[in-house]
């Protein structure tokens, strides 16, 4: 090699070198660094987080465009509508629902449970309070599916699981119970400094509202039961009479949303393509003479309450005059609307059907009737006579006769705006009686007329988690809109 | 090969000659006849030789009479002359146009022998992108260069374009290839809206100015652009801007463009029956107006006659069709654009200076664009062997209210084209607002605008300052060695900002709204490349060596707001809420790589290149990557010494080539966000619903391709044939996963796509004589983009949905596969129709592909003495895209395929699901229409066949001669009338261009809606020289 070609070589060396040295890996590591999010946070604004969106999904498209319909409560306009013709084509509505339930309450929870059971972040009380939030996420997940992901749900990223098995909905009930159950015990004593005291959305870290709170949705999850396993529902309700629940209006869990454009409802009724309340609903109201009329339901164009008929076929809905029905009522459809999660009133008129179903003592029963009635009203501001009035009527009292009957319809009515939990309510107790759709200008859908009774698994969790989801099947019956969730076995 | 044609020519002419004698002469250019300084002159075989004075003289002593005189001069044809015994000699060199052709730029801006490559790469001259000019570029090159593939979309003055080279590697990525801009590689993002709206905002390529654009290269395949590592997996487009040339004259160009926009496709309506449902007027409403809900807004009404009726306003009206409403509503629109630019070359540098200002307007008349571009680029030898080079690019570019697409409230086609048939456009235009400031609409449906409100009350400013630039210096070490370190840098700063009044239920409920986005986005490349140049023997080898670092920076703020306080003022203090957000995205790739190129003989021909790439995309322990490629080129004409004139020119080729990709940035790291709340006394986060990837490595593509070149009658007929592969591995995805895991996504590296494909380029020259030459040229490319595999477990990756179609990517088929509902059907494929005489849902079946079953293009070019005239006519076989916008159409009731079985009811094809008997039973035919389309979500029918000819470029020149302009300071002219996107020779789809897209995205192709009219622009365009 002659001396010039080393030279070159040494230049080239030296040249190279000092590229590499201002450009150094060291560089690039900084710039692995995600700018725009933290890689650490307090679990409080998880759990905020996981709270406001158990509220918001009261709202979501499983209540505008299902379970509204489902529970009869009102119709919604344009291709919100269909779901009320019974029919199933909503493979992507489905695979939102489901991914939306566990991607917005379970995601954060499920981090908060980790976080607080972690060895060097250890919160029992934080991680009992973030349990009654898994648990009423998880409840309304298997209530609208069935069987679903549960021991193995929502633990993408702390365990790695992108393939869950699924859990019986047997199983699921008697451990989200059980769960409430070890989450009262804590709370019950806890010291309230450890809990959540300036990031909790629903008590403001009031640990007495919160073992009311924890108590009373024990027992909705165990009437739940009432048919499926009437003597672990019995044993459980016995339990929640041990242990205070909520009793008046302070003690429910309700929220205001306050940021972007407040409550959906509010959109949805303004909007295009609007809300109208439902015939049925409006007819039991007026029938009754129930105070509640005017709350619930905006009077149409002309002073009257005129409601949509569910179901109509789309000839019928043509020629029905949609936009002249009355909307939903501005104390449920305001920007400052509460959104609630469960109330008093439905608490006592849960006791009221445990009072009649379990101990057969018509007059306790009555007296909590009386007690969810009256909450019920009063939940809505309504004038203290209109409220006397109509504690007055036949409504006011249980008479003995179709009591069982009269607590469903009113716990139908107290339900609301939760109107996914109407719908629950609804596939229970039968109650209110929606009757088989056959008259000609009905949709008949595919269940043929009858009041569907679950979403299906969407097409995506059929090819993402194939095995699981096929054994679900196996075990529950057809992915159809009329297979029957286990809960839900009364004729 | 035209020269040694040449060559040979001559001397077949030369006469022997033996005395002595002295020859002198003048060497000037030809056409132009200046004086050429410095043409070294020779005596052929002898080291007797000088060069030109000054004013083109020379004079040589001791010549015999039977010698030739070799004349040479950089940049020219090298003229050999006999002497014949004369002894003055008047020459005139040729500028190397020609030439120049088979000198192409490759990767790292190396500018090489065509010859001696080992895959394909076709080069554009100017002229191609600057006489028939397009905003966009890439535009010009549509229907031009086997295996591109350019969609360019009708959505606006500064609309994007899709482009792809060799189909799609990648399920995920962008798929479009690197843009190189005099070695700096730039921003090549998409635009677009999504199926729910919004506006295109044009892509980067737009901002590249076609008049100081010298030349472009395609690098199709991956062993072109393996040194561009990580990079260049999608081919690499290479745009040299023009440098200074010495120019006769005092180097002053004029290029001026004029040219009209006009709409020219638009949907087919009827004209029968207006407005109403069942066949029947909607019933009048409290207010007087009629009802305007659905399915009353609809036209399904009675049949127009000329009868009375109310109108949508609630006024006595006569009912009747009023015309094509696009014809009424859009208008003609231009675009002009001056450039003027100041050359200049001399022994030290060389300068170029120049200005461009383009100014247009759309079809719809306040959609304006404006943008100046200034160029400067200069280069000096400091030293003999020091060579310092530089340029600038500034450009500024404000584009107004660029048009609302697909499903968005104000995209006016879409009003329009539901419009009730007998609402008249005037009403619409002279009823917009209420008393109270509310729009006034002929239906109720807040998803919609009244257009001509959307026109007067929406609108956005896009503003955009670029500036790129680089500054290199080369320096030579010895003849053999140099090296050249290089830094440049594409800089963007845009202003977005957008807007609606209030009083419009669509716009925010009515409340107003108004956003404005800015950002920057640099990428800053510095690179330095070592070149050694030896000879061993019959051995010419070239070896580089060389680093480089890339930086990409981009940081965006948008704030938004609602419910504005006064009217007509666009400004984030005016509205009561109030949003913000910010982010930034950095990402740095550091490279190091080497080439090497040998040759043997002039006709074989290899080389290597290997590149290690680093990048901050990928988990610190598997950042760094090797990629390679071989490639070997033969001429064995030359090998086997066959000079026939038949076959006059053969190379085989081949390549081989294993490249990579990374990916956007922090797809590595666990994160939490912060939520932005305005009233919540406490802090929400949320955790993002991809789960990152702690082990992801590149993407792998590995490629080879064979190729020839042939060329006939000295290249008069010239195939230049290529078939590749391509299998592209370890795709970096975020793969959806089960809801129930509580995520949507997993970043993973995951799945296969294999590209395949062969690309024909044919060009020949059928008939030339001394005044008249007919060029011809045709280009097919068949490319088909097969997933082989996804993640385990997994069926199907959706790119991208409309309504109920979607396009996926599955195993086993193509990408870009496009799903719907089928109507129901027994095993014959007939129809299953109910009791009641509908349709129904079937199964989600593969309803075609995005992929053409092949493209091409074919251009021909007359010219006789000072006039040509050429036409480029592009071709697109197969390939499917579903139209949203006629479906909606159909069962609003506008589409002309609405009109069967109005009165009479539709039949249904098909048999009855119980009886099995043909189907007899009438429907109404909106209920059909509406339960088709709309419940049950049946796609079958608005499937469409992309497949067209089109006439995409006309133009006709005129150069004037030089008599014409002798006593002028002009020293070249040229005049030429030019048409681009003229009209379909033929359109399967009928009334809707298949290139009308509103977005530029991979699978962009498969999904239409509501598009604007397509549009065809003629103008003229004058070239000056001074």
């Amino acid at each position: 090699m002659t001396t010039n070609h080393r030279f070159i070589i040494r230049i080239l060396v030296a040249l190279i070198i000092a590229f590499t040295g201002v450009s150094c890996d060291d560089h690039l590591d900084d710039l692995r660094e995600n700018p725009n999010a933290v890689t650490s946070i307090d679990d409080a604004a998880l759990f905020t987080k996981a709270v406001r969106s158990l509220f918001q999904g009261t709202t979501d498209q499983s209540a505008y465009r299902f379970s509204g319909h489902y529970g009869h409560y009102f119709v919604a306009g344009s291709t919100a509508r269909i779901p009320d013709q019974y029919g199933d084509g909503f493979d992507g509505q489905y695979n939102d629902m489901f991914t939306g339930m566990y991607g917005g309450v379970i995601r954060h929870i499920e981090e908060v449970l980790q976080i607080t059971s972690n060895t060097e972040s250890k919160n029992e009380l934080r991680y009992a309070m973030a349990d009654v939030i898994a648990v009423l996420g998880y409840a309304k997940i298997t209530d609208a599916f069935g069987e679903i992901p549960y021991t193995e749900g929502g633990k993408g990223k702390s365990a790695d699981i992108l393939q869950p098995k699924y859990d019986t909905q047997e199983f699921i009930y008697k451990d989200l119970i059980d769960r409430l159950s070890k989450s009262i015990q804590v709370i019950k004593t806890a010291d309230p400094a450890m809990g959540y005291p300036d990031s909790d959305p629903i008590f403001n870290n009031n640990l007495n509202l919160w073992m009311r709170f924890a108590n009373s949705v024990r027992l909705r999850l165990a009437m739940r039961l009432r048919f499926a396993d009437t003597e672990f529902s019995r044993q459980v309700v016995s339990q929640c009479a041990n242990e205070p629940l909520m009793e008046s209006n302070d003690h429910n869990a309700f929220m205001i949303e306050t940021e972007g454009n407040g409550n959906n409802w509010f959109t949805y009724r303004t909007g295009f393509p609007s809300i109208k309340m439902s015939a049925k609903l409006i007819e039991q109201l007026q029938q009754t003479n129930d105070p509640r009329l005017s709350v619930f339901v905006e009077p149409d164009g002309n002073g009257a309450y005129t409601g949509m008929t569910n179901g109509l076929n789309d000839a019928a809905f043509g020629s029905s005059n949609f936009a002249a029905k009355s909307d939903m009522g501005i104390a449920l459809s305001s920007k400052d609307s509460e959104l609630y999660l469960i109330t008093a009133a439905e608490v006592w008129l849960l006791r009221a059907e445990a009072a009649l179903a379990y101990d057969n003592d018509v007059a306790r029963a009555d007296e909590f009737y009386r007690s969810g009635l009256e909450t019920a009203l009063r939940q809505w501001e309504l004038d203290e006579a209109s409220i006397n009035d109509f504690m007055a009527t036949p409504q006011g009292s249980l008479l003995g006769v179709n009591d069982e009957e009269q607590i469903g319809v009113q716990t139908w009515l107290a339900l609301i705006p939760n109107y996914f939990e109407g719908w629950s309510h609804i596939r229970r107790t039968g109650y209110p009686e929606i009757p088989q759709r056959t008259a000609p200008d009905l949709a008949k859908g595919v269940t043929n007329g009858i009041l569907p009774k679950r979403f299906l698994y969407s097409s995506f969790e059929l090819s993402a988690n194939n095995n699981n989801v096929m054994e679900a099947i196996s075990r529950q019956g057809d992915n159809k809109i009329d297979t029957a969730v286990w809960w839900d076995i009364k004729d | 090969m035209n020269k040694l044609f040449l060559q040979g020519a001559i001397l077949l002419f030369s006469v022997m000659t033996f005395a002595q004698h002295t020859v002198s002469g003048l060497v000037l250019e030809k056409d132009t006849n200046t004086p050429l300084v410095g043409v070294a002159v020779q005596v052929k075989g002898t080291n007797n030789g000088t060069a030109t004075a000054f004013d083109g003289q020379f004079k040589l002593e001791g010549i015999q009479k039977n010698d030739v005189l070799v004349f040479s001069y950089l940049g020219y044809e090298t003229k050999e002359v006999a002497v014949e015994g004369k002894e003055n000699l008047n020459v005139s060199l040729t500028l190397q146009a020609e030439e120049m052709d088979e000198v192409v730029v490759t990767a790292l801006n190396i500018q090489r022998d065509k010859e001696s490559l080992g895959y394909s790469v076709s080069q554009i001259k100017s002229s191609e992108v600057n006489v028939a000019r397009e905003n966009n570029v890439m535009n010009s090159l549509s229907g031009k260069v086997s295996g591109l593939q350019i969609t360019q979309s009708n959505t606006g003055v500064n609309g994007s374009s899709r482009v792809l080279l060799r189909g799609v590697t990648t399920i995920s990525g962008s798929n479009r290839p690197l843009v190189v801009v005099d070695g700096i590689p730039i921003n090549n993002g998409s635009g677009g809206a999504s199926s729910w709206g919004g506006v295109d905002r044009g892509d980067d390529l737009s901002d590249i100015n076609p008049d100081d654009v010298a030349s472009i290269s395609v690098l199709k395949g991956a062993g072109a652009a393996a040194a561009y590592g990580s990079l260049g997996m999608n081919g690499v487009i290479l745009i040299t801007t023009k440098s200074g040339t010495k120019l006769k004259g005092i180097g002053i160009s004029l290029n001026s463009s004029f040219a009209f926009t006009e709409a020219y496709l638009t949907p087919d309506l009827q004209n029968e029956y207006g407005t109403g449902a069942f066949g029947s007027f909607a019933p009048i409403a409290a207010d007087g107006r009629p009802v305007l809900d659905y399915p009353y807004s609809w036209s399904w009404g009675p049949r127009m006659e000329g009868q009375e009726y109310t109108n949508w306003l609630g006024r006595p009206d006569t009912f009747l069709p009023q015309g094509n409403p696009y014809e009424a509503f859009y208008s003609d629109g231009y675009s002009v654009s001056n450039t003027i630019s100041f050359e200049g070359k001399s022994e030290k540098g060389s300068f170029r200076l120049s200005i461009t200002d383009e100014d247009g307007q759309g079809i719809i008349s306040n959609n304006t664009l404006s943008k100046q571009t200034f160029n400067i680029r200069g280069a000096t030898k400091l030293s003999e062997r020091l060579n310092i080079e530089g340029k600038m690019t500034y450009l500024t570019s404000e584009t107004l209210n660029s048009p609302q697409l697909a499903e968005g409230a104000g995209n006016t086609a879409l009003q329009l084209s539901l419009m009730p048939r007998d609402i008249r456009l005037s009403d619409v235009a002279d009823n917009t607002v209420d008393a109270n400031g509310n729009e006034i609409k002929w239906n109720l449906d807040n998803t919609f605008n009244n257009p001509y409100w959307a026109l007067e009350n929406t609108g956005n400013i896009d503003k955009r300052d670029r500036f790129q630039g680089f500054l290199s210096a080369k320096w030579d070490v010895n003849d053999d060695f140099n090296i050249t370190a290089k830094t440049g840098m594409d800089y963007i700063v845009f202003d977005f900002t957008s807007f609606g009044a209030r009083g419009s239920q669509a716009v925010q409920n009515g409340l107003g709204n108004y956003a404005h986005n800015t950002g920057k986005e640099r990428i800053w490349n510095s690179d330095i490349l070592a070149t050694y140049n030896t000879n061993i023997g019959e051995f010419k080898i070239t070896a580089n060596l060389g680093a480089s670092y890339r930086d990409e920076n981009n940081s965006y703020v948008n704030i938004w707001g609602n419910d504005s306080k006064v009217s007509n003022f666009y400004q984030i203090n005016n509205y009561k809420n109030t949003f913000n957000d910010e982010s930034v995205y950095r990402k740095g790739v550091n490279s190091y790589y080497g080439l090497a190129q040998l040759s043997y003989g002039g006709f074989l021909y290899f080389d290597a290149t290997l590149r290690n790439d680093n990048s901050s995309t990928l988990p610190k322990d598997n950042d760094s990557y090797w990629y390679h490629s071989e490639n070997m080129s033969l001429l064995f004409t030359k090998l086997l010494g066959m000079d026939s004139k038949v076959f006059n020119y053969g190379k085989i080729r081949g390549s081989y080539a294993r490249v990579g990709n990374d990916t956007s940035p922090y797809r590595t790291q666990a994160v939490y966000d912060i939520d932005q709340t305005v009233t919540l006394p406490y802090t929400v986060a949320s955790i993002p619903g991809s789960l990152p990837s702690f082990d992801l490595k590149p993407e792998t593509s590995n490629s080879w391709e064979v190729g020839t070149e042939l060329g006939f009658f000295n290249n008069r007929i010239f195939i230049d044939f290529t078939y590749y592969e391509t299998k592209t591995k370890d795709q970096i995805m975020a793969v959806p996963v089960s809801g129930a895991t509580a995520y949507n996504s997993k970043v993973v590296n995951a799945g296969s796509i294999s590209n395949k494909g062969i690309e024909l380029q044919f060009n020949t020259i059928p008939l030339e004589t001394k005044d008249f030459k007919w060029d011809l040229g045709f280009n097919f490319t068949k490319s088909d983009s097969k997933v082989e595999s996804l993640n385990e477990g997994l069926e199907s990756i959706t790119l991208n949905t409309l309504w109920s179609v979607s396009v996926e990517a599955r195993p086993g088929e193509e990408f870009g596969t496009i799903y719907g509902y089928d109507f129901k059907r027994d095993n014959f494929g007939r129809k299953l129709i109910t009791d009641q005489g509908l349709a129904q849902r079937g199964d989600r079946i593969n309803m075609g592909s995005i992929n053409p079953d092949w493209y091409g293009g074919f251009n021909t070019k007359f010219t006789y003495k000072n006039i040509s005239l050429g036409a480029l006519v592009s071709i697109q076989q197969g390939g499917e895209f579903y139209s949203y916008g006629r479906a909606y159409r159909t069962f609003f009731g506008t589409d002309v395929r609405s009109l069967p079985g109005r009165e009479t009811g539709f039949i249904e094809e098909g048999i009855n699901e119980n009886t099995g008997f043909q189907n007899e039973t009438p429907t109404d035919a909106m209920l059909r229409q509406y339960n088709n389309i709309f419940v049950s979500e049946i796609a079958s029918e608005q499937i469409l066949d992309a497949s067209n000819v089109k006439l995409r470029e006309l133009t006709l020149s005129y150069n004037f001669s030089e008599k014409m302009l002798q006593g002028t300071f002009i020293q070249r002219a040229s005049l030429s009338a030019v048409g681009r996107n003229l009209l379909f020779f033929y359109n399967a789809a009928e009334d809707i261009d298949p290139e009308a897209t509103y977005s530029s995205g991979p699978a962009s192709t498969a999904f239409e809606h509501s598009s604007l009219p397509s549009t065809r622009t003629y103008g003229l365009n004058l070239k000056i020289d001074f």
